[in-house]
């Protein structure tokens, strides 16, 4: 008996040293990733933007580009419990300011495209209400973008598709009738322009329909920028046509538009190449000289000026203009739903702190040398 | 290679066959034997159970080369009293081909001719021969384009050389007929194993329990292994025949163009496949429209109606042949492109024949119409001619319509029934939608996985579609099942539905108006908010009979 229990005894002590090894080795491990993870990935980015008074991922807001104008919030809070009133009067209160029309405009339309039933009251309290027929029109195309969903061609489903034509062609006769209800707004002319990229208008379709638009209002925002999506490679047109479009627009508006931010797009969307070569070109930094330019003409209540300063941030942060990068970061953090971070979804924040953070802790090591 | 050796080597294939067969035999013994020498009992004996259960195919597979059941198609055996032109124009092309006549003529339904040989000894000696004509073809063909067909496959048993290749297009016959037979083999035990489990499941169900997936894998797998093995070797045996299979067709071919003139091969070549394709539309869309209603056309016309149907869509069909088939050939077919055949053909000199025997080739039967009567019933089967047959293809359409239509099973007529555990009914969905239901009962509709995700307007932009071409078709079944709708039979364009004004009202009170305000009213009664007034108003007012409300009441 007592031979066996030291047979048993001696046997054990090898086991027993591996188990113990075995552990220590996945205790130190685990310790290591631990480390890892709470360290940062961006090697103190974070910290860095931190102490430029930057706020950290989890605040950044992922649902507008920028702050509301006063009073919108609570305008959208009432129309999603349904009452169409305060958007009624959100609409009648921005009046003839197309940019501001549009913005808000895209907003009710988005609230509409997911539940009606507050739109459907306001039409049949107007009938004929100029604003319920332009809320109407651009939340069909809205749902048609739903639909159809936000993948590439190849992982979008037959339905997808046909339902994403259906409320296209749908949204036709809506928008016509909200055109021959307010026959100086744009807006539901610049409703149309993503149906012509949904449907692949003919080009010269979209001239005409251009010259709608650049009629009653010639350097508008919104319109442009989603022209220039028609013009991209990705829907109607080619990079030459995208840069030609572009470039022209940026050329003829007055400073102060915003409208220089259509070359940095053009570039962005074809922008296939795995380094930042191209987004140093001397072209490249004139286009972003040009859009610092603009935006400091600009009224500081445009609506869309957010946006010029996210691409702004992010070119002069691949430029390594570091100092300037965190000057337009500063005026738009806190909110990232613009280009170039919208593309990536749910990762959008993640994409924003990533190259903001890397500015930041240029910046800082900068100062303590 | 001369003919000789060509010969020896088909034999030499041939042989191999039989070869393969036995040496995968004595593998098995030979493992078996080893097993029992060396390994243990228990082991070898299980193992040699499966061997034996994998030598039973093997062993069939030889027995089946040995005796390859002359496969008989369904068909009119005709003789020589029967139709006299048809035997003169077969003996007369034999003649000029070079080849002994068939001795029988079998018509058969389908679009295709062919002459076989029930050969003896491993195919090494001759047979009877048999003629398969397809009595579709011949109603497609005319009679040069028939003769040129005849010719080629006459041909394929002419000259010395066509003769001493015959030993290699038998081989390849019945290679390929072992090979089939495996399959049908593999597939009849799984058919019959399916069979099996469904029809336990269906006890199972019966009992209230859910039935097991059926499975049919494994089943079979032997038999299909086999016929792998024995397909390997067919590959090797094709592969090394296919230069001189595919010479002979080229050579049946010029015979063919020398004796029935070139014009009239090429365009045969043409016009069979489209005839093919042609004769699959017919007998889906017209001859076996009434199958699920359980009706025939009138006596003869179930062949009878191809005929009509070509002649109506000449144009259409004008379209189809002059444009050749051009799917890539298989590395493995004794057959060359046809339209690789076509254009060797098309290269020959002109013969100025081009004119030559312009009438149909059907007029070659001494009656027509008692051969379309005789042929339909060889060909169907005992059951399909029980059904009734209607007085003409008017009646058919209607009764095969009315038929579907009270049949219908739409998906929102399952989804109904899974929402109200009740017979799914127009009545019974209108009352859903005005009590605001729609939308719950849509969430029963099979639905993708994008319109699962979705919410609010997008699922029921989703939806829409199903529910309005489902809902229209409730319409349609319900005007149908009030006589208030007549079916337009047409050989050239697909039937059409007219609905009729209602009794009462001015005849022909604008009838596709009518159909355009189903439509809308459709829509309208799927919108948002929902109204189903326009279209109850179009509905035809139900019977005040008691006895046939029945059918709307919910039982």
């Amino acid at each position: 008996m007592t031979v066996l229990l030291w047979i048993l005894g001696i046997l054990a002590v090898p086991t027993l040293l591996v188990v113990l090894w075995l552990g220590g080795v996945f205790v130190k491990e685990f310790a290591a990733q631990m480390k890892g993870t709470g360290g940062g990935e961006d090697g103190g980015g974070a910290e860095a933007a931190e102490q430029l008074g930057l706020l950290p991922a989890d605040r950044q807001n992922t649902e507008y580009a920028g702050p509301l104008p006063a009073g919108w919030e609570a305008a959208f809070a009432a129309v999603r419990g349904g009452d169409w009133r305060a958007g009624a009067g959100l609409l009648d209160g921005i009046g003839r300011n197309w940019d501001l029309r549009s913005m808000a405009v895209a907003h009710l339309a988005g609230f509409a495209a997911e539940e009606d039933d507050w739109l459907i009251a306001w039409e049949a309290d107007g009938p004929d209400d100029p604003d319920a027929a332009v809320v109407r029109a651009s939340s069909t195309v809205m749902l048609a973008g739903q639909l159809r969903g936000a993948q590439w061609a190849k992982h979008t489903t037959r339905e997808q598709f046909d339902g994403f034509h259906r409320m296209l062609r749908r949204s036709r006769d809506e928008i016509a009738r909200a055109a021959a209800l307010n026959p100086g707004d744009p807006t539901p002319y610049i409703s149309e322009i993503t149906v012509a990229t949904g449907l692949s208008y003919p080009h010269s379709e979209m001239d005409k329909l251009w010259a709608q638009i650049t009629a009653r209002a010639p350097h508008h925002y919104e319109a442009h920028w989603r022209a220039l999506q028609y013009w991209c490679k990705k829907w109607c047109g080619s990079e030459r046509l995208a840069a030609e479009f572009a470039e022209r627009a940026a050329a003829s508006a007055p400073l102060g538009s915003l409208l220089t931010v259509l070359p940095l797009i053009a570039h962005f969307e074809h922008d296939e190449s795995d380094d930042n070569a191209a987004d140093r070109a001397p072209e490249m930094i004139a286009r972003v000289n040009a859009g610092l330019a603009d935006a400091a003409a600009a009224d500081p209540a445009h609506p869309r000026l957010p946006e010029l300063r996210h691409l702004l941030a992010y070119y002069l942060s691949l430029q390594d203009r570091d100092e300037a990068a965190i000057e337009q970061f500063k005026l738009v953090d806190g909110y990232v739903n613009a280009l170039p971070w919208r593309y990536h979804g749910k990762g959008m924040t993640a994409r924003y702190c990533r190259i903001r953070n890397l500015s930041a802790q240029a910046v800082v090591s900068a100062g303590a040398e | 290679m001369g003919s000789t050796l060509r010969a020896l080597r088909a034999l030499v294939l041939l042989a191999g066959f039989y070869l393969l067969g036995v040496l995968l035999l004595a593998a098995l013994a030979g493992a078996d034997y080893l097993l029992f020498a060396h390994g243990p009992a228990g082991v070898a004996t299980k193992l040699t159970a499966v061997s034996i259960v994998l030598a039973i195919p093997l062993a069939r597979g030889l027995l089946m080369l040995r005796t390859p059941k002359p496969e008989e198609p369904p068909g009119l055996s005709v003789t020589e009293v029967d139709e006299p032109e048809l035997w003169r124009t077969v003996r007369e092309l034999a003649d000029q081909v070079g080849t002994r006549a068939p001795s029988r003529i079998v018509l058969t339904g389908d679009v295709n001719a062919a002459v076989s040989e029930d050969a003896r000894l491993l195919g090494l000696l001759p047979g009877p021969r048999r003629l398969c004509l397809g009595v579709p073809l011949m109603q497609g063909l005319t009679e040069a384009q028939l003769r040129a067909v005849l010719a080629h496959e006459l041909g394929h048993y002419a000259g010395s050389d066509t003769r001493l290749a015959a030993l290699t297009l038998r081989g390849r016959t019945q290679l390929l007929r072992t090979i089939r037979n495996f399959e049908e083999r593999a597939g009849s035990v799984e058919g019959r194993e399916r069979a099996r489990q469904e029809r336990k499941n269906a006890k199972a169900e019966g009992r209230g329990k859910k039935g097991r997936e059926i499975d049919t894998y494994g089943v079979g797998v032997t038999y299909r292994t086999l016929a792998r093995i024995y397909t390997a070797y067919a590959e090797l045996y094709l592969r090394t025949t296919l230069a001189d299979s595919r010479r002979q067709e080229y050579a049946a071919d010029a015979s063919a163009a020398r004796i029935a003139g070139r014009d009239a091969t090429a365009s045969a070549l043409r016009e069979i496949p489209v005839l093919t394709g042609a004769f699959g539309f017919y007998a889906r869309s017209y001859a076996a429209l009434g199958a699920d209603a359980g009706l025939l056309p009138p006596h003869g016309e179930v062949f009878g109606g191809f005929g009509r149907m070509l002649t109506a869509r000449q144009l259409e069909l004008a379209g189809l042949r002059s444009e050749l088939p051009t799917e890539p050939t298989s590395p493995y077919d004794s057959h060359p492109a046809v339209a690789d055949r076509v254009r060797r053909i098309e290269l020959l000199p002109a013969d100025g024949r081009a004119d030559e025997a312009h009438g149909a080739a059907i007029a070659v039967l001494a009656d027509e119409e008692r051969t379309f009567a005789a042929l339909e019933d060889t060909v169907l089967t005992e059951e399909v001619r029980q059904s009734r047959r209607t007085s003409d293809w008017q009646e058919l359409l209607d009764g095969a319509m009315a038929g579907n239509l009270a049949a219908l099973n739409t998906p929102l007529h399952r989804a109904l029934a899974l929402y109200t555990k009740d017979r799914p009914t127009l009545p019974a969905l209108l009352t859903l939608i005005d009590n605001g239901q729609l939308w719950q009962l849509a969430r029963r509709l099979p639905l993708s996985d994008e319109a699962v995700a979705a919410k609010g307007r997008a699922f029921r932009e989703f939806v829409r579609p199903t529910l309005h071409n489902s809902l229209h078709s409730m319409v349609m079944a319900e005007f149908s099942a009030r006589s208030r709708m007549r079916w337009e039979f047409s050989w050239e364009q697909p039937a059409k539905a007219r609905l009729l004004p209602a009794p009462g009202s001015t005849p022909d009170d604008g009838a596709p108006g009518l159909d355009a305000a189903i439509a809308i009213a459709v829509d309208t009664a799927l919108a948002d908010p929902p109204d189903t007034a326009p279209l109850r108003a179009l509905l035809p007012p139900a019977p005040r009979d008691p006895a046939s409300r029945e059918t709307d009441a919910p039982r």
